[in-house]
């Protein structure tokens, strides 16, 4: 029997403009500051005099072939039409309007597309690399695969302004982004396939579509619990695509809205007019008492909502899901600039003009705690922590209190 | 009834996407296993209580390394006290994240998937997927184990449900006994294997 009865204390159901500061970071990677307060989304800190540098590696397995291509292997063909996979799934996120990383509105702050042609591009074992120069790289061992492990992106982050790795610029702020590879299995265990050569590609896995989602974490997301999303934990199974290919009117066509609203919140456009709305408010338990069980997260605190839980936007017109975010905490960097864990949620960078409702569920469905880790477990930092972050909360039942008038 | 038809068409829609979920987790995308192809892939498996965690660089990357006592060894032999090797953390001004690698705390309890790494440590197989996190039941006392990844599931359309494909709740022993059932057809299929080699 389920202990609690959570209810949205959703004192902002309407939607009212994004003046303050996000209280929480949404569905993203956060980085705790070294000289303390408040975790910090993690982002890259781009700007024309600093335009994200991204390269792959053309250095492809030569014993097992992991990567279907329709032009034949080893020809400069194939090089093309690999490349051509990798440019459309940065595509996809830079076809968003509303945010700064949008290629027509913000020209300049992708810088090309480069290509390295040395295996194992991504990290190697001398210590020099992690390198800062942002690699997608389909041949490079790593210690880090082990069985069953196909693919993975590492991205290094800052937690104080001035840190740097390799090549890249000085950090300017705590979180902010340094260097991001990807990494493809090159041993033959799993096998990738271009647009075009996935339907004559047996078990192979749409490349565009792991790569796009790959992206995602280059860009500071953690995952979605949106089924619909592209950052949802789980990819479509070997030989399928799932969703919309981009088109050149529709670039970012495969993503779902819940996508476009978490990049707009890291990469805002001061310009935007539409997509500054936010429904913030409380995930509590119709009996407080229910949470007494819970550890104190640090001397003195107490778990007072439930954290955890997956709130959720649906545009009230359409059906669709707007955004979700994982509630359950706060931060004012004003005020004691320590996590509190009060069930407080906001859903940021709202388009205007519609109405939404918003439920809470707890995450149990095809995407569980396991699957936001990093985003849940870093709230409270590492060696030294200033609290410790309890445990999601999914043993409450949800029940909606209606809007007022 | 605006919201209530809204709701309807996003559940209509929802139940279509999911009709095509495979269950491959992804950013970081893990082939799907399942505890008997985590046993055959594993030269150790443990049921271990973690005694500390640290983070440096080493190979090129942010390492944490785990440290676990063995409580018991379903697999191998393993030392007393092993260290596990897992992707990311942080070392100086920075933090490395890896999405699906698991993260412990000292003092608790796992069943680990485990493969020895160049280094002398270990890896864990499949990362979440060959975690699995024990804990005790408040209300009769027993241990059950839950895997980090439980939640992978698949979508029935015959049923109009997922299945759930991961270890939820699971006793421990009946886990353990699963795990030695797998590893006991191995032996098996191995034994069988050089009979009929040494039959030619």
């Amino acid at each position: 029997m389920r202990a609690a009865i959570a209810m949205l204390a959703a004192a902002l159901l309407a939607l009212t403009p994004a003046g303050a500061p996000p209280a929480q970071a949404y569905l993203m990677g956060t980085t705790l500051p070294q000289a303390g307060g408040c975790p910090a989304l993690d982002r890259w800190n781009l700007s024309l005099a600093s335009p994200l540098s991204r390269r792959w590696s053309t250095s492809l397995p030569t014993a097992q072939v992991t990567l279907a291509t329709v032009a034949a292997s080893g020809s400069q063909a194939q090089l093309t039409e690999i490349e051509q996979a990798i440019t459309d799934s940065f595509g996809v996120w830079s076809g968003v309007t509303g945010t700064t990383f949008n290629a027509a509105n913000h020209p300049g702050m992708l810088a090309p597309l480069a290509r390295v042609s040395a295996a194992n591009a991504c990290t190697n074992d001398a210590e020099t690399n992690a390198d800062g120069l942002n690699t997608i790289c389909f041949n490079q061992s790593s210690l880090a695969f082990s069985s069953g492990v196909l693919a993975f992106t590492r991205v290094i982050t800052a937690d104080a302004p001035g840190a740097s790795v390799g090549a890249s610029d000085a950090a300017v702020f705590a979180g902010q982004i340094l260097d991001a590879d990807t990494l493809f299995r090159n041993d033959g265990q799993a096998k990738f396939a271009t647009r075009a050569a996935l339907g004559s590609a047996p078990g192979a896995y749409d490349l565009e579509s792991l790569l796009t989602h790959e992206l995602g974490h280059w860009l500071g997301f953690d995952h979605s619990a949106v089924w619909r999303a592209v950052m949802f934990p789980f990819a479509p199974p070997p030989g399928q695509f799932l969703g919309s290919r981009p088109t050149a009117q529709a670039p970012d066509g495969p993503l779902a809205d819940d996508d476009r609203t978490g990049i707009r919140l890291l990469y805002p456009d001061p310009a935007d007019a539409v997509n500054v709305g936010a429904i913030r408010g409380r995930v509590l338990p119709a009996n407080p008492f229910a949470l007494a069980s819970i550890p104190a997260p640090g001397a003195g605190e107490a778990v007072t909502g439930i954290f955890g839980a997956h709130v959720v936007a649906v545009d009230s017109e359409s059906g669709a899901v707007a955004a979700g975010t994982l509630g359950g905490w706060s931060c004012n960097s004003a005020a004691s600039g320590t996590v509190q864990f009060d069930g407080s949620f906001a859903i940021e960078r709202l388009p205007v003009g519609h109405n939404y409702a918003i439920y809470a569920e707890p995450l149990t469905g095809p995407a569980g705690p396991a699957d936001f880790s990093e985003g849940l477990n870093d709230l409270c930092g590492g060696a030294a922590p200033a609290c410790a972050t309890p445990a999601a909360n999914t043993n409450f039942n949800p029940r909606m209190q209606p809007a007022g008038p | 009834m605006k919201n209530g038809h809204g709701l309807l068409r996003m559940a209509r829609f929802a139940a279509a996407v999911l009709l095509a979920f495979g269950g491959v987790a992804r950013a970081t995308t893990l082939l799907r296993m399942s505890v008997e192809e985590m046993a055959h892939a594993s030269r150790a498996i443990v049921r271990a209580r973690c005694v500390g965690t640290s983070s440096r660089w080493d190979a090129g990357e942010i390492w944490t390394f785990a440290s676990f006592e063995v409580e018991e060894a379903w697999r191998g032999s393993p030392a007393a006290q092993i260290t596990v090797r897992l992707l990311g953390g942080k070392a100086g001004n920075l933090t490395s994240s890896v999405s699906g690698v698991p993260r412990f705390r000292p003092g608790e309890e796992v069943v680990l998937f485990l493969e020895p790494t160049p280094r002398g440590d270990y890896s864990v197989v499949s990362w979440q997927q060959g975690t699995f996190r024990i804990r005790r039941e408040t209300a009769e006392g027993r241990e059950v184990v839950t895997q980090d990844t439980a939640a992978f599931s698949t979508f029935d359309p015959a049923h109009r449900r997922f299945e759930t494909a991961g270890i939820q709740s699971m006793p421990v022993e009946d886990f353990r006994a699963r795990v030695a059932s797998a590893l006991q057809a191995e032996g098996a299929a191995v034994e069988g294997a050089a009979v009929e080699g040494a039959a030619r």
